[in-house]
């Protein structure tokens, strides 16, 4: 990957992990676009979008409700896009590395998103005169100090992401010894496995859950069809 | 309505919401300052930025009445009032509606998308389709509280919104049931029982997690096993 191509890559992981609390809240950063995002940057954005689609299963876990403390998919699906797209099509073996890295640098981004908010913390009280005064200059700065810390934040993450998983990645490539199959079970196993749970976490109740197994007989019976 | 997108921009474990809270009202409070005289601004914006929590796009709905009763010179304990009756109502419906209803039935059908093979534009439509609602929701928030002020308890029990919460949950297990289905079929594994393999270990590691479940997240555990296969396949 060229040095632009790269900071083009930072500067996406910094969109997306801004997008996830700060500003706006818009969705671009699940894994599904981050991923793509990362991938069009890299050069291959279909691989990059089959990166995204399965970090997003991982997602589906994830409710960012408030004060919880939960993952940060953006940049480290942004960069395991990118990753995906230098490497091309399907390959579990790469695959379950940069899964690792992804879901190592997710969990990271959900820490320093809180050591981000002890941080704002810092500074609101060393503002807490003017703010009981009502001053707007005093909001705006710490608006300012705290969108600044997420996007650094970010961008430390998403380099963290693609670094550490290129480095994975290729050792991985290099020194797999196990039947392939093992690699692409462990990876559908694992994304769909966590994204059944979360579906009957949030829909498995009384209400939901005629729904939730109507959708999937609906999709077993197309499957059947497309099959046949 | 744009600093509305930036409300958690500076969000503390002590105020929550309460910095972009009144970073959202201030320019809205302005006319507070007349005949030269500020007090009253710099009043009602040091209140507006005290501990707000809610659904940040739900915020929007507090933001418009509170200012909204800023300017009707409303007295300041009321309004504290208001923001505290206020955010555990908009959290709650914020997280039923959004996080667990329109986010996933978005995500599901993007999925789908994928699955069928749209490619980029699985994209566009899932950042298109959820972001309609989401802004529709933001800018419909402001109005209201600002229409309603202190009676904004009405703007909650409009049809349109109770509506909206009686589908949404069904209408997402439905989609994201199919989306699971869809997965499993467009991951362009090698052969059938590779993907039959796949299926089989995704319900027996759903199954796991739930039996250890609160101790450790799906993520975290899928985590280890990924870890276990890479370190047995190079060691192998």
């Amino acid at each position: 990957m060229s040095a632009l191509s790269f900071v083009a890559l930072l500067a996406i992981g910094a969109v997306v992990g801004l997008d996830l609390v700060s500003v706006p809240q818009a969705m671009l950063s699940r894994p599904l676009v981050a991923g793509f995002l990362g991938g069009a940057v890299a050069g291959r954005p279909g691989a990059g979008l089959t990166m995204g689609a399965l970090l997003e299963l991982f997602a589906f876990e994830t409710l960012p409700i408030g004060a919880a403390r939960y993952p940060d998919w953006g940049p480290a699906a942004c960069a395991a896009g990118a990753l995906a797209a230098l490497r091309g099509g399907w390959d579990g073996t790469w695959m379950v590395g940069v899964m690792v890295v992804a879901l190592v640098a997710a969990w990271l981004g959900g820490l320093t998103m809180h050591l981000a908010r002890r941080l704002n913390a810092v500074q609101v009280r060393r503002r807490e005169a003017a703010l009981d005064a009502g001053d707007p200059h005093a909001l705006m700065a710490l608006q300012l100090g705290g969108v600044t810390r997420d996007a650094v934040r970010a961008v430390l993450l998403t380099a963290f992401t693609f670094l550490v998983g290129e480095h994975v990645a290729r050792a991985v490539e290099a020194g797999w010894r196990a039947p392939r199959p093992l690699a692409d079970i462990a990876v559908i196993g694992t994304a769909l496995g966590v994204a059944a749970w979360s579906a009957w976490r949030l829909y498995g109740q009384r209400p939901t859950r005629r729904w939730l197994a109507a959708g999937t007989a609906v999709g077993l019976a197309a499957l059947g069809i497309v099959a046949w | 309505m744009a600093r509305l997108f930036t409300i958690q921009a500076a969000w503390t474990y002590e105020r929550m919401l309460g910095i972009g809270f009144g970073f959202a009202a201030e320019p809205m409070l302005r006319g507070l300052r007349r005949d030269g005289g500020t007090e009253a601004f710099h009043g009602a914006v040091a209140r507006e930025s005290r501990f707000f929590n809610a659904h940040p796009y739900f915020a929007s709905l507090a933001v418009g009445a509170a200012v909204r009763a800023e300017l009707d010179g409303v007295p300041p304990e009321k309004i504290e009032r208001l923001r505290s009756a206020l955010s555990g109502p908009l959290g709650s419906l914020g997280d039923r509606l959004i996080w667990a209803g329109w986010l996933p039935a978005c995500a599901a059908i993007a999925l789908i998308l994928v699955a069928l093979g749209a490619g980029p534009w699985a994209v566009v439509a899932f950042l298109v389709l959820y972001n309609v609602a989401h802004v529709r929701l933001r800018v419909w928030g402001l109005r209201a509280g600002f229409r309603s002020g202190m009676g904004v308890a009405g703007a909650l029990s409009t049809p349109g919104l109770q509506r909206a919460l009686e589908l949404v949950s069904p209408v997402a297990a439905f989609l994201v049931g199919g989306a699971l289905v869809s997965v499993l079929a467009w991951i362009p594994v090698h052969g059938r029982w590779e993907t039959a393999a796949g299926a089989a270990a995704a319900l027996l590691f759903a199954g796991a997690v739930r039996a250890i479940q609160p101790r450790a997240t799906g993520m975290v555990v899928a985590g280890g096993v990924l870890a276990v296969v890479l370190a047995l396949g190079v060691l192998w």
